[in-house]
């Protein structure tokens, strides 16, 4: 997929006309508990893809290489490797069952012929692992307090910082996020960032505590900034302003007059994942590098990276940088950061004719419903996309629906 | 009112999830039950800074019945959570702190019959409109009082080990109650007194099973119309009858326990043993007692966990 892109560009959602490529997974329409996908991740190369799922199992499809004779399995990912990660536990002092279910795959950094993977899940506590240390770890946040009945807030997610090894970042179930650097302390109980909007008050309800939990955060390709999910929301943060985000994108608004009938049937608590593209790396002066393109502007290098720009339609030109987050009825959106547009796209089988294109679909929220126009009150609560993921360096997305995991591919790859 | 209605069935749902929770497979889940009393906190604090605290909610036809028990219908002539206690069941409990640090709300005649024949039209999901700003009405009250509370202490379930306390939602009194010996608590704010001040509001004793954690199934679907369902609130008024009001809510205790205990099972039937190790159970490793109680004891004494509404019980048994 290398070479200049011909009239694609590695943009956000709208300038790239997303085909449908593959799906992997059963038909059927009795889902089995186990085989419901709960993580994608594409690894650093964007060769590999592994999944894991809520039967302990992981599956690692492997893209096929460029082929003459087979050119239509170009760029098509088949299953290399499966095996069960985990199985279910009892913890027999607490009389509580541990789920098998994976919640989180990261790649590592590739060191030598073989890839390794980890498989973690945390609550009150971020521990790390040294590779060939496995039988303990350091322990490098507990939020744990003495009294559990004082407990108020629990991690929601973690990451490292892209760059630089010692930073890590972790979300809250207050809607929160805490960054912290290794090097300052031990035990990184004091945070070297606290990152909270304000609540509006005009919005309170019931349900905002629920809401303005954070279910997953992503640092940028570039380590500046940081993109947290929650209920009904994306927001990008910039590193250096901790009072509030400098971007929010609406995923689905019109959520937002049905949180009590969501509290009703649990969707309220779904954990949402978001993702960038993969070609957002950026330096402190927004410059861009992107893989597809061989051309740079001139006079914008800053460092390694240059400034490249990518022919949109009318010939603007403009850098790349997108994110993308699920929502119900296997509705996927894309948010294009720079031009400010977002679309909603579908996953299913309906439109999983190979190379089909994506129409984009709209949700009615209320008054006459056009045509094509999906109603609130008609969405599928049970389809819903959770993971989805953007492969590094081109514009291939993998995107599970409940059991089936879609990959769709830009049009001009 | 319709806002106390959608706290009340808030409530309800909550601690219906909060019961699942303990059956379900992986455990407990410690994220989703702190939202869960969150959330819980929030409609009960809601509830509370209504205006209209005298106001009977229960039993309602079309209120959601359990899911074990989807066809229980109301149970006895429900009063409602407004109604205070007869003096008898209070007797037993110590005078709690004085005074539950209420936000203002004013004594509201018992029959309530200021209220307009109110339909109940508070299964919305929307606030909307007028009721949107009565929300923010509420919404600001609510926060007055939990700037004074006393830090850390307040909130009822603050992570599960908070249903330690007995009847966990006493109205805005946990904040006297991280100061008081938590016997006192024990469904407490309502003193024996005459007057007494706003009950709390989820220790519904004539509540009814039907009140806890109604099942999907039995409410409205999203966006459908909620029932209109006429008002029982006058014909149980007590009118300041202790005697009926009394026998009324022993006979609604009878009914309800059973209901209870078939539905909490062991946990509830260990409360009722009254030992030390009835609480045993719920003792899940993260959860601890209250006090320098063994984990999971129940920290009432014996003679008042007789008279300590079932409502109050179940909520004490997770």
């Amino acid at each position: 997929m290398a070479g200049p892109g011909g009239g694609g560009c590695p943009a956000g959602g709208n300038d790239l006309q997303w085909c449908f490529s593959q799906v992997k997974g059963a038909v059927d329409e009795d889902v089995a508990e186990a085989d419901v996908i709960s993580t994608v991740e594409f690894s650093h190369s964007g060769d590999l893809l592994a999944t894991g799922d809520k039967g302990g199992r992981v599956v690692i499809f492997q893209r096929e290489q460029e082929n003459k004779s087979r050119p239509h399995s170009r760029g098509e990912y088949n299953v290399y490797s499966t095996f069960q990660s985990h199985e279910p536990e009892f913890d027999y002092l607490k009389s509580l069952e541990i789920e098998e279910k994976i919640n989180k795959i990261r790649w590592l950094p590739q060191q030598s012929a073989a890839h390794f993977l980890l498989s973690t899940n945390d609550d009150l506590r971020i521990n790390l692992w040294h590779l060939e240390i496995t039988d303990r770890s350091f322990n490098i946040v507990d939020i744990k307090p003495a009294n559990m009945e004082e407990l108020t807030e629990v991690i929601t997610a973690a990451e490292f910082h892209p760059h630089q090894c010692n930073v890590l970042v972790y979300s809250s179930s207050k809607g929160t996020i805490r960054l912290c650097d290794m090097r300052s302390s031990a035990l990184c109980d004091q945070h070297s960032k606290f990152f909270e909007e304000p609540e509006d008050p005009s919005s309170r309800s019931f349900f905002s505590e629920i809401i303005s939990s954070v279910s997953d955060v992503k640092f940028s390709h570039s380590g500046r900034y940081m993109m947290t999910r929650d209920y009904l929301s994306v927001k990008v943060w910039d590193l250096n302003m901790e009072s509030r985000p400098v971007e929010t994108h609406q995923v689905h608004e019109y959520l937002r007059s049905k949180l009590c009938s969501l509290y009703e049937n649990d969707c309220i608590f779904d954990k949402f994942e978001c993702c960038w593209n993969g070609s957002d790396r950026s330096t402190y002066s927004c410059a861009w590098q992107c893989s597809h393109l061989g051309s740079t502007w001139p006079g914008a290098g800053e460092g390694s990276h240059s400034r490249v720009w990518s022919s949109g339609p009318g010939g603007r030109l403009r850098p790349c940088s997108a994110i993308m987050t699920g929502s119900y009825n296997n509705f996927f959106r894309m948010f294009d950061r720079t031009t400010w547009r977002d679309v909603t796209l579908e996953a299913s089988r309906e439109n999983s004719k190979p190379r089909a294109s994506l129409k984009p679909r709209r949700v009615c929220a209320g008054g006459k419903r056009k045509k094509d126009e999906v109603s609130v009150d008609s969405l599928d609560f049970s389809k819903k996309i959770l993971h989805t993921a953007w492969h590094p360096a081109e514009n291939i997305i993998a995107v599970a629906a409940t059991n089936n995991l879609y990959i769709f591919q830009d049009k001009a790859n | 009112m319709e806002f106390k209605l959608e706290a009340h069935r808030i409530v309800s749902i909550s601690l219906g999830k909060i019961y699942n929770s303990r059956v379900q497979r992986g455990g407990i889940k410690l994220h989703k039950n702190l939202l869960v009393s969150l959330v819980l906190r929030s409609a009960r604090q809601v509830y509370l800074s209504d205006p209209c605290p005298g106001l009977y909610l229960a039993g309602h036809p079309g209120a959601p019945a359990l899911p074990q028990q989807p066809g229980e219908s109301v149970a006895g002539p429900p009063a409602g959570w407004g109604e205070p206690p007869p003096p008898a069941a209070c007797a037993a409990w110590p005078e709690p702190e004085p005074q539950l640090e209420l936000p203002a709300v004013p004594e509201v005649p018992r029959a309530g019959d200021a209220e307009p024949a109110a339909s109940v039209t508070g299964a919305g999901d929307t606030l909307q409109g007028g009721e949107a700003e009565a929300a923010e009405a509420a919404w600001r009250r609510v926060e007055g009082p939990r700037e004074t509370a006393v830090g850390g202490s307040d909130v009822f379930p603050q992570g599960l080990g908070a249903a330690r306390r007995p009847c966990g939602f006493p109205p805005g009194d946990e904040d006297k109650m991280s100061a008081s010996p938590r016997v006192d608590g024990c469904c407490a704010p309502r003193p024996a007194g005459p007057e007494p001040p706003v009950p709390p509001p989820v220790c519904p004793r004539k509540r009814g099973a039907e009140g806890v954690g109604g099942g999907p199934a039995d409410f409205p679907a999203p966006g459908s119309t909620p029932l209109k369902k006429p008002r029982r609130n006058s014909e149980e008024q007590p009118g300041g009858a202790a005697a009926a009001a009394a026998q009324e809510e022993e006979e609604m205790e009878t009914g309800n326990v059973a209901n209870l205990i078939s539905i909490f099972g062991s946990s509830f039937s260990g409360l009722l043993r009254k030992s030390p190790g009835g609480g045993r159970e719920e003792a899940e490793g993260e959860e601890s007692g209250p006090e320098a109680a063994e984990p999971g004891q129940i920290c009432c004494d014996k003679p008042v966990l007789r008279d300590i509404n079932p409502w109050s019980t179940a909520i004490v048994a997770f």
